[in-house]
């Protein structure tokens, strides 16, 4: 088994009284799509954001190995800047030579046409399409994406599962926050976390057709 | 270019252009102005005022109108540059956590702050200065842009403060208003006849005061006075800075040794 891109070693944190976490352990291996459920106020997102170093946990240790790509649930852009100025800035905060993917990414979730556009302009939904460009514009090895389709249209919603799909099979280790119960079954590994520790969830047999495998046929 | 060098770039233009955008506080600058200085020229009698130059120990004869255009000034620049700041390290420091965590330098990021802080005080002074030259011909014009320039680099960092301090944004807009007309309207005479006070020495906009009243009025100006002014921008600094690169400093990762990058194709199905 190879190497694993990220190590959650026993992870503890709280806020005040509340304890979020107690506890976290787990690992994810490159080329698996490992997704996290769990209730409102679970700490999902208190856990991505430990994993991303956005957040320092009270206890324990997180390991990576190789390039993040790190999508907030909250879009965090500069409404006063332009798309294009959000992907130079990007450039150079990760020193990539050039912006061939992101390109790529902009064309193929397909807002194109407002490049040029200050971000504050922009529907929610774009500003959303931005916030995933900008996590997986410098190739990641490791991308933590935290309910990263929320404002896409159907057609963009089936082309991110596509496109995280492509990342797995190329070796990219994918960990998700989900709430969807129609979209487990897109996982390897599904973990639940509850009252502050992560348990492994057997795969759930949808109620409806698998995305990939629905719409499009 | 050095990478470092072009980062710095980059993250410069970027913050001066938020600064251009905020709409709110150019047509303050462009409108307000003006009308402020006209305001209190044709409000405050053309009568002499004793001034207390601290740097001669004497007590200047000047024209009190002329001396509540210099405190227009800076009342208005304080005002206009501290919501700037305030507005913009607010609105972005969450950005800036993001670029950090995507791996921009967080020396590089907050040198960039302080050089549009530069730019801005400089140009906002600058207009300010300008403005007041329509109703005024002080002695040295040159000497009371750079009293005006000082101020701005004080209430500018003192906005960077309160944006990386305070949450809300009214809060931080009536915190800087009440400061500011606190710290400036106590110490012209005009306003206040115990402008001689020895307390207003601590307040921020007492040195840049001695020093535009010498520039404008006296034959030597008090160049101490520009050096004192420098404590205050410079406490700003310092505290805003750390509590800046403590808000936005990396998480407890240990990153592991480097392996193959991901080539993934987007076009499979598209």
């Amino acid at each position: 088994m190879s190497e694993p891109l990220l190590q959650a070693q026993d992870l503890y944190k709280s806020f005040g009284h509340r304890k979020v976490l107690q506890g976290v352990n787990f690992s994810v291996q490159p080329g698996t799509l490992v997704g996290i459920v769990g209730e409102n106020g679970a700490g999902k997102s208190t856990l991505l954001r430990i994993l991303a170093g956005e957040l320092r946990p009270d206890r324990g240790d997180v390991l990576r190995r190789g390039a993040m790509g790190y999508c907030p649930q909250k879009v965090i852009l500069n409404e006063t800047l332009t798309v294009n100025q959000h992907l130079a800035y990007f450039r150079a905060a990760y020193n990539i030579p050039d912006l061939q993917r992101a390109d790529e990414l902009v064309e193929q979730l397909g807002y194109q046409h407002y490049r040029k556009a200050l971000v504050g302009q922009l529907s929610g939904g774009t500003q959303q399409k931005l916030n995933l460009t900008l996590a997986l514009m410098h190739r990641p090895q490791l991308l933590l994406l935290d309910e990263p389709y929320q404002g896409f249209d159907w057609e963009t919603y089936l082309r991110f599962w596509h496109l995280m799909t492509d990342l797995r099979s190329s070796g990219c280790a994918v960990l998700i926050i989900s709430h969807l119960f129609f979209e487990q079954k897109q996982f390897d590994t599904l973990y639940h976390l509850q009252h502050g520790s992560m348990q492994l969830q057997a795969p759930i047999e949808p109620q409806i057709a698998s995305l990939t495998g629905g719409k499009e046929q | 270019m050095n990478s470092s060098f072009h980062r710095y770039l980059i993250a410069t233009r970027y913050a001066l252009f938020d600064h251009l955008r905020n709409h709110t506080a150019l047509l303050l600058l462009v409108a307000f102005v003006p009308v402020w200085d006209f305001l209190f020229w044709i409000v405050v009698p053309d009568a002499p005022l004793s001034f207390l130059l601290r740097a001669t120990h004497v007590f200047l004869q000047v024209n009190g109108r002329d001396l509540t255009l210099l405190t227009a000034g800076l009342n208005a620049i304080t005002l206009i540059i501290g919501f700037m700041f305030f507005s913009s390290t607010r609105k972005s420091i969450a950005f800036d956590h993001r670029l950090i965590l995507s791996g921009y330098p967080q020396s590089v990021l907050i040198l960039a702050k302080l050089s549009a802080l530069i730019v801005v005080s400089a140009v906002v002074s600058l207009y300010t200065s300008l403005v007041m030259f329509a109703f005024w011909r002080p002695g040295s014009f040159p000497l009371v842009w750079l009293g005006f320039f000082i101020i701005g680099l004080t209430y500018g960092t003192f906005g960077l403060l309160l944006g990386v301090l305070v949450r809300g944004e009214l809060e931080g807009f009536f915190l800087i208003i009440m400061v500011s007309l606190l710290d400036t309207s106590l110490q012209n005479p005009f306003g206040n006849p115990i402008a001689n006070q020895d307390f207003l020495k601590w307040f921020p906009s007492y040195a840049p005061m001695q020093f535009v009243v010498g520039g404008a009025f006296a034959q030597t100006p008090p160049w101490l006075y520009l050096l004192y002014s420098l404590a205050w921008p410079l406490a700003f600094t310092l505290l805003g800075l750390a509590i800046f690169w403590w808000k936005t400093r990396a998480g407890k990762v240990r990153t592991l040794p480097h392996i193959m990058p991901v080539e993934a194709s987007l076009h499979g199905h598209s």
